[in-house]
Parts: C-alpha cells; structure tokens; sequence
C-alpha cells in the first residue's frame, strides 16, 4: 500500500544537507547552470524553471518534457524525459559522497 | 492525523482569561516600558523641552559612565524632576551598560538633581537589568535588593514580581525558584499572579513532578496556596502531556482546597480527552459540567463537537450544532472544521463538502484549516475532480496548503497520471511558501519515486 508519510525531512540532518548543501558541479553542469556551485534542490529548481520557461513540455502531453540541445546534455542526452523522473535524472549528477 | 489541527488547537486553552486579574498589578506598580534604543546616535538632545510638555525621548547609546554623567548634567536644568523622564532614562541607559554603572548613573542623579526622588519604579530597572544579568549565581540581584532595602525599599509584592517575571524570562527558573522561597522568608511571600507565572514557566520545562514538589514546598513551608488559577495552569500541562491521571488527581485536590471547577478546567479537561480520542469521556466531562450546574461556553462545544468527531461519532457530534443554536451560540468555522474532519475519517467527503455550503450559507467563511481537511479528505474519497475543483478555490484565495493535504493531494495526482498538474502545485506550494522549499520538494521527490516502483508492479497509471 503507500508509504506512510516519512518524518519531515527537516529533522534528518543527514537527508536535509544531501538536498541543500552546495556541490562542486561537473563541467556539463557547469555550462548549462553557469555557475560552478549549487545544491541538489537549487539544480532541479533551476532545471525545472527552465523547463517552464522555455515551453518545453509536450503540448500533448504535459507529462512529457521534450528536451532541447542544452537540456540534452544534462539529462542522459535523451531527447524525451518524463516529469516524474527528473528528480532522479539530476539526482545522478550528485552522487554520494564516499566515506 | 491525530494531532488537533491549528485552528483547533488555539481555541481551547484561553489564556487571556488567566491572565485577567494580571493587569492590575503591572500596570500600576511596573515602570512604563523602556524606550527601545536608537539604532543611530542621537547626539544633540532636542532644546526646547522646557517648553513643550512633551520630554524629549534621550537614548543613551555609549555604555561610557563619564559620558552618560555628561549627557544628564547637560539635560539638568532643563528639565523637570519627572520621575518617568528619569526612569526613561535610566532604562536606557542601563540597557547598554553594567549594572553597576548603572547604579553608578542613579547615584550621581539625585546628587545632582535634588528634586528627583528615585522610588519602587526607579529601583525596579535597576533590579530588572541585575535579573537578565548573565550570573552563575544569585549575587548581583541581592546587591540590587540590598540596595534597595538601604534606601527604603524593603521587598514587596511587586519586587517580587519583577524578578521573578525578569528571571523567568532571561531563562533563568532555577534562580526565580530560589529567590521566590527567599522573599518568602523574609516575609514578601508571592501573591498569586506572580505564583502563577512561575508555576506556567515551571510547567513548560520541568516534570510534573517537580513541579508538584515545588507547590508542596511552598504549601508546607511558606502557606503560599495554589489557586484556581494554579490549578488551571497545572491541569492543562498534564492534559497536555496527555496524563489524564494525574489530572484526576488534581481535580480531587482542587475540590479538596474548596474550589469549585469552572467553565475553563472543564473545558482543559476535556480536550485531554480529545488528545486521547476518548469519545465516552470527553461526552461524560460535558454531562459533568451540566450535572454541576456549569454553563458551557464556546470552546466547551468546539472541544465537544472535535472530539467527538476524531473518536469516529460524527452523528452526535451533529447533534450538538442543534444544541448549541438553543443555546444562542452559532457555529464557528473551527466547529465546522472539526465535524468535516470527522466525516472525512469516515470517508464521507461528499457529505463534509455539503457542510461546507451549509456554513458558507449561514456567512460563516472557511479557513486554511477548512480547506486543507477538505483537501485531504476529497482525495482520500478518490474524489479527484472535486480536489481539483477546490484547489483552484484555494489557490484564487491565496490558502496556504499543509504538509499533509499537500502530500496526499500530490500523490492522488500522481497516481492518477497527472505529474505535471503535481508539479503545477508543488509550484504554487513554493510560490505562497505553504511548506519550505525542501519539504515541499523532498515530498514531491520521495512521491515520484513510489510511483516508479508502484508503476513496476503494475499498480498505478
């Protein structure tokens, strides 16, 4: 059945500074945010933003994002990506740091 | 679930009502608030204040002794021996500068200005400042008090309220309780107010127990009573900390000292009962109330008709809407609130948006906490559209969206293959900061990735 509704993510520290804590980005990163810095939940906002700006959901299909040159190169270079794995397409450019 | 929604929760422990009789005591014996210090220097006191009855507004901003001596000689001659001109003063004064300076400051005075007599209110700024005082022990207010008694001014009841009251609030109970058994001794018991505001400062920090011990201590060794009042406070701690038992037990003492119950221990008592979902109960504190002739207020019926709802009896608590229109109380939107709750615990989120017409229709005009119940309770009913529907009410009024409705009504969208419509709201969830951006973003995040897992196993769109 669906998951219960975890504890709020401000009281797990561990979970709160994987999301907002700053991250040197990876050159590709680098050119599509133009900025050499960023926290997860500042890149999926910049990304989705971007999204919304330029129009790129599918007028079909809002679920649908169809990616333009530079959107491509950040997310796998597929030409088409759905909303509900963004998250996870920019999850992978903020691996974990090993300890 | 389960937690008492805000709208709820506000209501029931009125506050203001205890703190009725508080007024008089502040307001005739504590010196005016201090004049808040500028932030920039203000270094040329204004010249034309023999003149104008109104007193400049002095505020010192070097904690320099020499410099405020200064300043003060240069205000002498031309003002009045005002005694809140000087405590002004002096407040301000001692806001930027140490105690002793301070004292230094008053000294030098009424040297220098003979007319002005300091009194209770002048010393008392004097004490506050030694109360907020960063102290590991008690030595600088004694000193104040010592002062204080040589010049005149024996501890009284307002004393003892202002350090109490300034030892409390700079965090510091430990010295608050060992200075009020102090006063105690030396004849300057407590009187009730300020009792009560420790026992409230007390309440929120210790355990019951220690608490209990401390109001023993002061029964056996100082006769300083608990009254309705302290007991008021102390029920609802333990209601609060969902010890019902030990809220019997102060029930019984409280009868034992010859009070009678009143509309306000009832109603504490009760809403105990609602945190507990204990239906019978929070029904028998009610026929109790009428048995002992109490009248029930609003807050009874509210506490009433939320609790029955959350123990799953909407249909008596229903009932009592009648009973409170014969009572010429008309419903509130928190009542409304809590029985919509109630019918959506019981799947009836058709019913509960039926209600909301009705209330709406009597003019009475839903709150954040309304919607949000709503919210919550059309999608867990399946009833998209309609969420929908309300959602677009909530987002042209600018309601804020909770962190429960929020993520069930992310996720009933998501389920039913609406991302983009979840994305649109988690949007605005940003846009009217509802839920801090991680919150709103981690639900969204942890929501889409049930649904990749619900969609491998064939169970979502």
């Amino acid at each position: 059945m669906l998951p219960r509704m975890k504890k709020a993510i401000t009281e797990n520290p561990k979970k709160l500074s994987n999301l907002i804590d700053l991250v040197n980005l990876p050159s590709t990163l680098r050119d599509f945010l133009g900025q050499s810095q960023i926290s997860r939940l500042g890149c999926f906002m910049r990304v989705w933003s971007y999204i919304k700006a330029n129009n790129l959901q599918d007028p079909n299909n809002k679920n649908v994002v169809n990616c333009d040159d530079k959107l491509r190169s950040i997310l796998l270079g597929k030409p088409q990506v759905e909303l509900a794995e963004l998250p996870t397409l920019i999850k992978l450019h903020f691996p974990k740091e090993p300890k | 679930m389960g937690k008492i929604p805000p709208a709820v929760r506000t209501v029931p422990f009125p506050a203001s009502s205890l703190l009725k009789n508080r007024q008089a005591v502040v307001q005739s014996e504590i010196p005016n608030p201090p004049p808040k210090p500028h932030r920039f220097p203000n270094k040329t006191p204004k010249k034309n204040a023999p003149q104008t009855p109104k007193l400049p507004t002095i505020s010192f901003t070097s904690p320099s002794l020499s410099d405020a001596k200064t300043l003060f000689n240069s205000l002498v001659n031309s003002t009045p021996a005002d005694l809140k001109f000087h405590n002004s003063l002096l407040q301000s004064y001692a806001t930027v500068s140490s105690l002793d300076d301070a004292t230094s400051l008053l000294r030098h005075m009424t040297k220098t200005h003979p007319a002005f007599s300091p009194d209770h209110s002048t010393y008392q700024v004097l004490l506050t400042k030694s109360c907020y005082s960063p102290d590991p022990n008690l030595a600088a207010v004694r000193k104040t008090l010592t002062l204080m008694a040589t010049e005149g001014f024996p501890p009284d009841k307002a004393t003892t309220d202002v350090a109490v009251r300034s030892l409390c609030n700079a965090g510091r109970l430990e010295h608050a309780v060992e200075l009020v058994k102090e006063f105690c001794l030396k004849n300057s018991p407590p009187d009730s107010v300020t009792y009560n505001f420790l026992i409230k400062h007390l309440c929120r920090t210790r355990t019951v127990s220690s608490v209990n011990g401390f109001i023993k201590e002061m029964r056996e060794s100082f006769a300083v009573k608990p009254d309705l009042v302290s007991y008021t406070i102390l029920i609802d701690n333990v209601c609060n900390r969902k010890n019902l038992r030990e809220a019997t037990r102060l029930l019984g003492l409280l009868g034992e000292d010859g009070f009678k119950p009143d509309c306000y221990v009832y109603n504490i008592v009760m809403k105990g009962y609602c945190m507990l979902s204990q239906g019978s109960e929070v029904l028998w504190v009610y026929k109790k109330m009428k048995e002992e002739g109490v009248e029930p207020d609003m807050v009874t019926y509210n506490t009433l008709i939320f609790g029955l709802s959350k123990s799953g009896r909407v249909k008596e608590a229903r009932k009592f809407l009648g009973v409170m229109a014969e009572m010429g109380l008309s419903p509130d939107e928190v009542t409304y609130t809590s029985l919509m709750n109630g019918m959506c615990r019981e799947r009836n989120a058709s019913g509960a948006l039926e209600l909301l017409e009705e209330m709406e229709a009597k003019g009475c005009s839903p709150n954040s906490c309304t919607y949000n119940t709503l919210l919550h309770g059309l999608c867990k009913a399946k009833l998209l559209g309609k969420a929908i529907e309300l959602y677009g009410v909530m987002k042209a009024g600018d309601v804020k969206l909770e962190t429960g409705s929020y993520g069930t009504f992310l996720r009933t969208l998501c389920r039913n293959g609406r991302v983009a419509e979840a994305y649109e709201v988690f949007d605005y969830a940003v846009e009217s900061k509802s839920l801090k951006d991680v919150v709103a973003y981690s639900t969204l995040e942890s929501i889409l990735k049930w649904l990749k897992k619900a969609k491998e196993q064939g169970l979502a769109v």
